[in-house]
């Protein structure tokens, strides 16, 4: 039996599989067949300070291998999510991490101190510096790396807990941005978000979507999120949580060998939120039949070409 | 809810683009529970699509399950493929119902377009408790009509060119119909520009109404909170696939 158990930080997770943020809600309130403790991980939805009502519709529109997706960060604000959510983990048998989202540095360290103020079942935090579907906070700041570097040492100070940044492909050079937060103490690095896109609607000439701009995702972005993988492997030592259209085991394998520790389910959770679970179960056997005793022994052994 | 890998029985055309799918599911006909819900439809496997259409049921006999759809673009049109005996991945029952008070108002049926779905099922469920009801069903020409227009049955089509039944839209034959009735109750499903446009006829008239209403949509479950609608009373939004599809019309707002 191989074993799939991964580590980030001093954070031991069951497997690798985690669900992206924002496409598995708060990870309560899900279909009954749905069965989370085979999860790695629950990446909750963003939390913001205040509640967020999100952008009007249209908000999605599907894409060629894709779709594009702008709510606009619509969450219920961390007092609600500390008073209704969180108690609720005590039942759950898999790990959560909060994504915090916000307009300001001062708002970010707000939320997670008001998280940090309680006893929770919370294991880590996922800072996210790159919602391409607000006006602030999100991509601005993930773009810039002394921004981000500063934002990121602001957080540190206020957690033990695990700091996860998650980054923007929105750049010139990712790269940049990986070493940024990995310096100011960030314990891992999930990449990629959303890439900025858009669609038009041709009988009406207006946007497919309200905000005219929005987050592309699916397998249409997996080899852009494969090659920002690769680099920041290269460029950073702390774990890399690889996202980006992965849709079964095949693709997980994918991102292992560009260098990533974990990955996080996003997109197929909204065809079936159970792919985690079923990906899980993928990988299990393609280990067992492959004879690797640790899915890490895959981990960045990627064999470039001489 | 659940997702289930469904037996075709049938799937045929029944006028210009519209077809009916008739599937086999156990597991969702146990879990239905009335005109209103819909069901979420992967035509095939591959990623080229990923995302799931939203359909509403038009019929469910045992664990036998119908859905009317409209061909207008590659999914739909890779659905008409499908033979009986292939299977088809459905996620469901999905939302809300028709709430039909039977005792207190006299309920007229609209369905425009692809929104009849719904609007048959519900006329269905009034046929088998033998309640009298008023229908009118609307399309842009008579061949997207499969039924008769027949208004001594209480059964009127329109056509936007006039080629079969009333000339106009399920306005025009609303207005006819309203004359000759007390206390009516409107149960509408269609496009938005239809529903916004009974809803301002029946602010105007006082008259309440139940919209179920069509909206872009990733996931069906809540998560994904793309299927955001207007509500009317403040700035915020319900999600069409987990506080609808079925609204009070004096709830929600089209802009």
């Amino acid at each position: 039996m191989t074993d799939l158990t991964c580590k980030i930080g001093s954070i031991e997770f069951k497997n690798p599989i985690f669900t992206a943020s924002g496409t598995f809600g708060y990870g309560n309130d899900l279909p009954e067949f749905v069965d989370v403790s085979k999860l790695g991980a629950i990446v909750t939805k963003s939390i913001t300070y205040e509640p967020r009502i999100g952008n009007p519709p249209p908000r999605i529109v599907e894409t060629p291998s894709g779709m594009l997706n702008s709510i606009g960060l619509a969450n219920i604000g961390v007092k609600r999510f500390i008073k209704d959510i969180i108690p609720i983990y005590k039942n759950f048998d898999t790990k959560i991490i909060v994504n915090i989202a916000s307009s300001t540095n001062n708002e970010y360290v707000k939320v997670l101190k008001e998280i940090e103020s309680i006893s929770s079942d919370i294991i880590g935090y996922e800072i996210n510096i790159s919602c391409p579907n607000v006006e602030h906070g999100g991509m601005e700041l993930g773009v810039d790396a002394e921004l981000s570097s500063n934002l990121i040492t602001e957080l540190r100070k206020h957690t033990e807990k695990l700091l996860i940044v998650k980054l923007t492909p929105n750049v010139t050079d990712i790269t940049k941005i990986a070493k940024a937060v990995e310096s100011a103490g960030a314990d891992a690095i999930s990449a990629i978000n959303t890439i900025v896109g858009m669609g038009i609607d041709i009988k009406t000439h207006k946007p497919a979507i309200y905000k005219t701009y929005a987050g592309l995702s699916g397998p249409a972005i997996k080899p852009i999120a494969l090659a920002m993988v690769h680099k920041i492997s290269k460029a950073v030592s702390i774990p890399i949580i690889g996202i980006g259209g992965i849709v079964n085991f095949e693709n997980v394998v994918e991102f292992l060998l560009a260098g990533a520790t974990a990955v996080q389910i996003g997109t197929a959770n909204l065809r079936n939120p159970n792919a985690g679970m079923i990906i899980v179960d993928e990988l299990n056997n393609y280990l067992d039949d492959s004879r690797i005793m640790h899915y890490s022994e895959l981990i960045g052994k990627l064999k470039l070409y001489e | 809810m659940i997702i289930d890998k469904s037996e075709i029985i049938e799937n045929t055309q029944i006028a210009k683009d519209i077809w009916r799918m008739v599937f086999k599911s156990a597991e969702i006909a146990d879990r239905y529970l009335g005109a209103g819900q819909f069901v979420a439809v992967l035509a095939n496997d591959d990623w080229e699509h990923p995302i799931r259409r939203p359909m509403s049921i038009a019929n469910v006999t045992d664990d036998r399950i119908s859905i009317i759809y409209k061909v207008f673009g590659f999914v739909t049109e890779a659905l008409t493929n499908l033979k009986s005996e292939d299977y088809v991945n459905v996620l469901g029952p999905i939302g809300n119902t028709f709430n039909v008070k039977y005792e207190t108002f006299y309920p007229i049926l609209i369905g425009g377009g692809i929104g009849l779905s719904p609007i048959l099922n519900l006329s269905k469920c009034l046929v088998y408790k033998g309640i009298d009801f008023t229908m009118i069903i609307g399309a842009k020409t008579s061949t997207e009509h499969f039924l008769e227009h027949n208004p001594n049955e209480n059964l009127f089509l329109s056509t936007d060119d006039g080629t079969l039944g009333i000339k106009g839209t399920v306005i025009e034959g609303l207005n006819i119909v309203l004359k000759d009735i007390r206390n009516p109750k409107i149960f509408a499903c269609g496009p938005e520009p239809m529903l916004h446009s009974i809803q301002k006829m029946l602010e105007e008239k006082s008259i309440p109404a139940q919209f179920s209403v069509e909206s872009y949509m990733a996931c069906g479950v809540g998560i994904c909170q793309g299927c955001a609608m207007h509500k009317k009373q403040n700035d915020g939004y319900f999600l069409v696939c987990k506080d609808g599809p079925v609204f009070e019309a004096n709830e929600v707002r089209f802009d």
